[in-house]
């Protein structure tokens, strides 16, 4: 089995700065840390690659630092990893992203699986997994919180949702989408980290995975930041709520009614 | 990417909402976003079109008229009993190619953030996803999608002024619900599931329905937390019960609460557990110390239950409750129950 | 214990690495050159597990690594309820085969990337969730008079609630006890001081100039411009608890280290 996990370096602090020209992150002078979504799909990869033989590669599109995320999945376990880092890549939105991510895993070849976190922390959007599939043209499953099956060309996957769970079968290639309850990422064993530092990570450019450079970048995201600003101020004053416990009670009760909480 | 031209875009009308169907029935979701395409709709003085795609829906899809919809496009199939995001998103793009809507909104649940973001790229279009704010250029059609970014720290406004349709998802209880009208009347229309939208498909084995806590921390919108002054496991019981009576809310904990072995670390909130940004945040018997304040200060609504009324947490809710919470919190379970 | 008290031994607290760690080979050999310089002075060496939450190496590795000398009496470490079992047996294991005998058993610091013990990897029953207690408790039944194991005390939390705790901690098998970083006398740690007069305290000494850290740490408010001399505080605390130990948090090894040579007499 083949298994591409997809992973995002991610700025570790609340507090971000945004640049006030491109209205985009400044990543810069931030620490980086490896997505923690991403690190259940890195312990699933490797779970799946000692279970059933095979390979998992990690692969990521960043920045040039973004590579000390990649050698982190390599120190719990991951075979060889991949950053795609290029100014051409700038400024991607998630379709921009993961069609350069869908591109690189056509360029590895013979995958059978890809594996991605449920989001990335500072997005939050959790467009970048389905986007992959839809890009590929392969089956998904998103919030994945179990993998039961694996035959040699089908997973059967539990998936998350609102309302319960279900179970569903797809043939390979296919990408999941992988919540917190499928594993307990392992950390990083110092002899790992040692040897991690010594692999290479290559680097891929728009040229290399034969990326049309209409659909990459800036130039090919849809979507434009406009504007950033603070978000409103949350409240002036404190109301407060006294009387018998019952009082009390109604008194919220009808607050919360209001306000269609309840 | 190449940009649409003027005239393209023009070729674009009208707000559309794919409705999120569960068991059957359509969900309040499904309201709130038909309420705010009408707003938009007005704007541009188009209509509001409901996409309804499920097998054997119960609900009459005119219920939705009530809300807002002006047409609803009704895919009824044995195909789509089960949620198969590629049928679905194979369907949607038909739809929108044949229709050509100028928005599309949809709820950022998990089924619909697993159905968008396909169908986005698809169709070669911007998505913005779990906008707070939607409004709508009466002029272009372009759509400004406002929404959280960085933990809340700073709100984005991000537009698609390039291409379209213009896509966005919304989380559940984000717009308010509009009242129903029982008197408005719109047009249905019914299309067919293809073959074609159910090749290669996956199977859907078994689904499970539970109302437990299908939520976690990160999903809720509403998080009813505990502190030390729940006293016990037995106090996280009674919070548990008032998550449930609530509805899709979860429940959380201070540090001391887990520290002390009454619930499990999943649910501890603040600095060394998880940051939340719910729509309501009610802190029981929790003082408010610095570490689970950062972890939940940006909520929307503070509510704060607590017999001391000069602890931190009391000082910075928006709605401080003095009292028993021991006596409270069943006073409330017992008049939810009783609506 | 109580003889590092009587030898005045220092428990001097060492930080590994972080995972995060640009240039890993250089913050290793800073650590291994502590370590051995507290194994000089005849200090004890107190090695930390994933302090506040962040992601670090674990001492055990570290000494296993570096091949550092262990002198039994000179290396205790902290252990948290935040490890996979797997792990958790991994540390007591090398603890054991390389004589580490000293455990400060804390519930410690989550984050997002750390596991957490579940109660039934210790054999607990009846809680939701596993603190310092059930680990005592574990380590006491599966690797009976092979340690022994201290907790903290943190005179910060109110006083009922922390007293009755240290009550549980101390039936589950608890020999010592270490506190938070004290920078004055404390009426609650005195009052711990009386009701368990047979077990070894040491206070926490803060040694970083820079006092918002502590009141980060312990989540008490001390006022900003507060002046703090962390030596002569030091001094303070050997006045006041004369029959307890010290801890040295955040000693600076160049500025500090030749300063504390003389402070317990």
């Amino acid at each position: 089995m083949k298994i591409v996990v997809c992973i995002k370096q991610v700025p570790a602090t609340n507090d971000a700065k945004i640049d006030p020209e491109t209205k985009r992150i400044i990543r810069e002078g931030m620490k980086a840390i490896l997505n923690p979504f991403d690190t259940y799909a890195v312990e699933e990869g490797v779970q799946l690659r000692d279970k059933f033989g095979g390979e998992v590669i990690a692969l990521s599109m960043g920045p040039p630092k973004a590579e000390a995320s990649l050698r982190e999945a390599i120190s719990v376990g991951v075979d060889r990893a991949i950053l795609l880092s290029d100014r051409a890549f700038g400024g991607s939105d998630t379709w921009a992203t993961s069609y350069a991510l869908a591109k690189a895993i056509k360029k590895i070849g013979d995958i059978d699986l890809v594996i991605c976190g449920k989001q990335a922390i500072d997005g939050d959007t959790a467009q970048v997994g389905p986007g992959i599939a839809a890009h590929l043209d392969w089956l998904q499953a998103t919030y994945v919180m179990a993998v039961e099956e694996i035959s040699s060309s089908s997973i059967r996957v539990k998936r998350m949702h609102e309302d319960g769970y279900d179970i569903c079968e797809m043939s390979f290639p296919a990408v999941i989408t992988v919540v917190k309850d499928i594993n307990t990422p392992r950390v990083p064993s110092l002899k790992g980290r040692l040897a991690s530092n010594k692999c290479e990570v290559p680097v891929w450019k728009p040229g290399d995975i034969g990326a049309d450079t209409s659909k990459i970048g800036l130039n090919g995201s849809p979507t434009r930041v406009v504007k950033t600003q603070p978000p409103p101020p949350r409240h002036t004053s404190t109301k407060k709520i006294e009387g018998s416990s019952i009082e009390c009670a109604q008194s919220l009760l009808r607050e919360l009614r209001l306000r269609s909480i309840v | 990417m190449i940009a649409f031209t003027d005239a393209k875009r023009k070729e674009y009308r009208n707000i559309w909402v794919v409705a999120e169907i569960l068991a059957g029935g359509i969900q309040s979701v499904t309201h709130e976003l038909t309420g705010a395409a009408r707003t938009l709709a007005d704007l541009r003085k188009s209509e509001v079109w409901v996409v309804v795609m499920g097998s054997g829906i119960e609900e009459k899809p005119e219920s939705l008229f009530a809300y807002g919809a002006d047409v609803v496009i009704v895919v009824d199939h044995p195909g789509l009993s089960g949620f198969i995001d590629e049928t679905e998103a194979k369907i949607m793009k038909r739809l929108i190619i044949k229709y050509k809507p100028e928005v599309v909104i949809c709820g950022a649940t998990t089924r619909g953030r697993a159905l968008i973001p396909r169908v986005s790229v698809m169709t070669h279009c911007g998505l913005t996803a779990d906008c707070t704010g939607l409004s709508i250029d009466p002029e272009n059609g372009d759509l400004l999608q406002t929404r959280p970014a960085f933990g809340g720290n700073i709100m984005a406004t991000i537009r698609c002024s390039n291409h379209r349709p213009q896509m966005a998802t919304v989380r559940p209880r984000v717009m308010k619900s509009p009242e129903p009208d029982p008197g408005r009347t719109g047009r249905i229309i019914k299309e067919e599931m293809l073959t074609s939208d159910s090749e290669k498909i996956k199977q859907i084995i078994d689904v499970f329905h539970s109302t437990e806590t299908a939520y976690n921390l990160a999903d809720a919108q509403i998080i009813i937390s505990g502190g030390r002054g729940m006293k016990g496991p037995e106090g996280f019981k009674l919070l548990k019960q008032f998550a449930q009576r609530v509805g899709g809310a979860a429940v959380g904990a201070s540090r001391a609460a887990v520290d002390s072995g009454w619930i499990p670390y999943a649910h501890q909130v603040g600095q060394t557990g998880q940051t939340v940004q719910t729509k309501v945040y009610i802190a029981c018997g929790i003082s408010g110390q610095i570490q689970h304040l950062v972890g939940m200060q940006s909520c929307d609504l503070i509510i704060a239950i607590d017999k001391n009324p000069d602890t931190p947490m009391m000082q910075i809710a928006d709605i401080a409750v003095v009292g028993d919470l021991f006596e409270i919190i069943p006073e409330i379970v017992k008049g939810i129950t009783n609506l | 214990m109580i003889h590092h008290i009587q030898n005045k031994i220092y428990h001097v607290e060492v930080l590994p690495p972080k995972q995060d760690s640009e240039k890993l080979e250089k913050d290793l050999e800073r650590f291994s050159n502590k370590y051995l310089r507290v194994m000089d002075s005849g200090y004890c060496a107190c090695i930390t597990d994933n302090a506040m939450g962040l992601l670090s190496f674990q001492g055990t590795e570290i000494i296993e690594e570096l091949d550092l000398p262990v002198i039994p009496e000179q290396v205790m470490i902290h252990l948290n309820t935040f490890h996979t079992k797997d792990d958790l047996d991994n540390i007591l294991n090398i603890c054991k085969t390389k004589g580490i005998r000293y455990l400060l058993i804390i519930t410690g610091d989550g984050s997002e990337r750390l596991p957490k013990l579940h109660p039934s990897d210790v054999g607990a029953t009846d809680v939701e969730s596993v603190t310092s207690v059930e680990l005592l408790k574990y380590i006491n039944r599966e690797y009976p008079d092979t340690f022994v194991l201290g907790v903290a005390f943190n005179p910060y939390e109110p006083e009922e609630h922390e007293l009755e705790k240290m009550e549980r901690k101390i039936k589950a098998g608890a020999t010592f006890i270490i506190t938070q970083p004290l920078i004055e006398r404390n009426e609650i740690v005195d009052r711990l001081l009386e009701k368990y007069p047979g077990i070894p305290v040491i206070v926490e000494a803060w040694m970083s100039r820079k006092l918002h850290l502590l009141s980060e740490a312990v989540g008490y408010e001390i006022p900003e411009n507060t002046e703090f001399d962390p030596i002569s505080t030091l001094k303070m605390l050997h006045k006041l608890y004369p029959g307890c130990g010290v801890y040295l948090s955040l000693l600076g090894f160049k500025t500090q280290y030749h300063l504390i040579k003389d402070t317990w007499v």
